[in-house]
């Protein structure tokens, strides 16, 4: 009897090895960077890659732009063309999250506390999101056309997941200013994405 | 030491401790200064002048505790007119309005909300950010302070709970009157209770108030008790609100009033929100020469010029005996607003 459980142990084990292997496959590394504007690092600056080729899907995970003391968590959502981003009200008050001016149009009305709204991102471009009540609560959203994508963090750095060997056009975009930052990058082992605006806002 | 004073330290302790706790461990702290400068023709000689400042700070707390302390200043240079008379009171000397903690709990699909300290009474639309220069200059007369009705600068002191699920909530408050303004109500027990329901895009809530009158005299008896009625409707740029009280400031009188206002902000319109409303106030006492019995329309906009700059002009009519000098007056104000977050991940 406990010859036949070793047995299935060792079955088991060698078939979750072989299955695990055999899904990983060759991975891609992750592209490291920095967000500089007027030489300091930069938050909150959107960086993606042209990938035209890249495999449709949608972004892993559920995606959220946060109503929470009376501010929008993240400041800053970058998203995929095609992306469902939820709206909770967690705050203590009323919000009327719209946008009007460009990228995603949208008016999700007056919803109360505890409920929750959502948006597909369904086109590429930047989208401007405000409450209606409170005046000071400001959030951007940036969808684009690649799985390939990262917000910088307090710091600049930034990373983005998982992008196959080969050289690709980025673009770079922070609040405030209005041209992309953009040029080439090969993704190598030993290389570091940089994005540089040579002045700060 | 009375009881209630006991009371109210020991609840102005529990939320400087949380608050300094949240200084020190808040998962991320939001602060915001305003200042306000304005001038009305609504002065009697010459122009009105009034100046504001409110200083804010809130956030989260790692344990899911969030807090709000929000302190203020204010002047005006005539205080016989209602002008600019917002959510903050003209006192001339900085005071805390209000100094919360609280914590929200979502047990399945419910709602619970328990919150200690300071804070406004949630009789109807009560929350700050509904009222304080966000397009009007004036208080709607059912919650200016001195009009035999409720203060928008009335304060509890105490805790408040929330239980229901979203689209159905029942808030009750209990507490000791804290108040900021002109009108100040004795130390007694208030109890607030609203109830609040929601369906599609409209808002519709059910309050009622009990807590002692804020005038003095010898004549002054009973409780102040109200109850109203509001509701709220937005949709594409356009928000609509009423409110609806009735009641009594104490015992022999009565308040009735109500108001609609609109805001209006579309893409064409760019920086521009337009505001208008409509509303009335009557008091009515045994003795006729002290009612009151007044009708006012406003109509104004707020331009948002740049990044925390914004101006805000009112035109306002009314018809009655009230507070004001003119029967009509053009208020001008200007805001600078700056923000500011701190995130610790």
């Amino acid at each position: 009897m406990r010859a036949m459980r070793m047995f299935r142990g060792v079955v088991l084990c060698v078939m979750g090895t072989v299955l695990t292997v055999g899904a990983a496959g060759p991975e891609a590394p992750d592209v490291h960077g920095t967000a500089r504007a007027g030489g300091h690092p930069s938050a909150d600056v959107v960086v993606w890659l042209d990938a035209p080729n890249a495999p449709a899907g949608l972004q892993r995970g559920k995606v959220v732009l946060d109503q929470r003391n009376i501010t929008f968590t993240p400041h800053v959502l970058a998203v995929r063309v095609g992306t469902l981003v939820d709206f909770p009200n967690d705050d203590r008050v009323l919000h009327n999250v719209f946008s009007f001016r460009d990228g995603k149009v949208f008016d999700l009305g007056l919803y109360p506390v505890g409920t929750r709204k959502q948006v597909k991102f369904d086109k590429p471009g930047l989208s401007r999101i405000f409450c209606n009540i409170h005046p000071n609560m400001a959030a951007y959203v940036m969808a684009v056309d690649s799985p390939y994508f990262a917000v910088s963090v307090d710091d600049g750095t930034f990373t983005i997941e998982s992008v196959p060997a080969g050289t690709y056009t980025y673009h770079a975009w922070r609040a405030g200013d209005t041209t992309l930052a953009t040029g080439t990058f090969t993704n190598g082992p030993d290389t570091r994405l940089v994005v540089e605006w040579p002045q700060a806002k | 030491m009375a009881a209630s004073e006991v009371t109210r330290r020991l609840v102005a302790t529990f939320v400087l401790y949380v608050t300094l706790s949240s200084a020190a461990h808040a998962q991320s702290i939001t602060t915001e200064a305003a200042v306000t400068g304005g001038v009305s023709t609504d002065g009697d000689p010459g122009a009105l002048r009034a100046v504001a400042t409110q200083l804010r700070a809130f956030g989260d707390i790692t344990s899911g505790v969030r807090f709000f302390v929000e302190g203020a200043w204010a002047k005006t240079s005539q205080d016989e007119s209602d002008a600019f008379g917002a959510a903050y009171p003209y006192t001339d000397k900085f005071q805390i309005i209000e100094s919360y903690a609280e914590r929200i709990f979502r047990p399945r699909r419910g709602l619970v909300g328990i919150r200690g300290g300071r804070f406004r009474p949630p009789f109807g639309i009560s929350n700050g950010s509904d009222y304080a220069y966000s397009g009007f200059t004036r208080a709607p007369l059912i919650r200016y302070d001195g009009y035999f009705a409720l203060s928008n600068n009335f304060l509890e002191q105490g805790a408040d709970v929330v239980v229901g699920v979203p689209r159905l909530t029942v808030e009750a408050s209990l507490g000791y009157p804290a108040d900021v303004g002109t009108a100040v109500r004795p130390s007694g027990l208030d109890t607030v209770l609203h109830v609040q329901g929601s369906q599609g895009p409209f808002i519709v809530g059910v309050s009622h108030i009990r807590t002692l009158p804020y005038q003095a005299g010898s004549f002054i008896h009973g409780n102040t008790l109200f109850t109203g009625v509001d509701a709220r409707w937005m949709y594409a740029g356009v928000q609509l609100r009423s409110e609806w009280i009735t009641g009594q400031s104490f015992d022999g009188v009565s308040t009735k009033g109500w108001y609609v206002d609109g805001s209006v902000h579309r893409l064409a319109m760019g920086p521009i929100t337009a505001v208008a409303r409509i509303e009335q106030l009557d008091y009515d006492t045994p003795a006729t020469a002290f009612e009151m019995h007044a009708r006012r329309q406003t109509i104004g906009a707020r331009v948002r010029l740049f990044d925390g700059l914004s101006v805000q002009t009112n035109l306002m009519h009314h018809t009655g005996r009230l507070a004001a000098y003119h029967e009509g007056a053009l208020d001008l104000s200007v805001t600078y607003s700056v923000r500011h977050d701190f995130n610790h991940h």
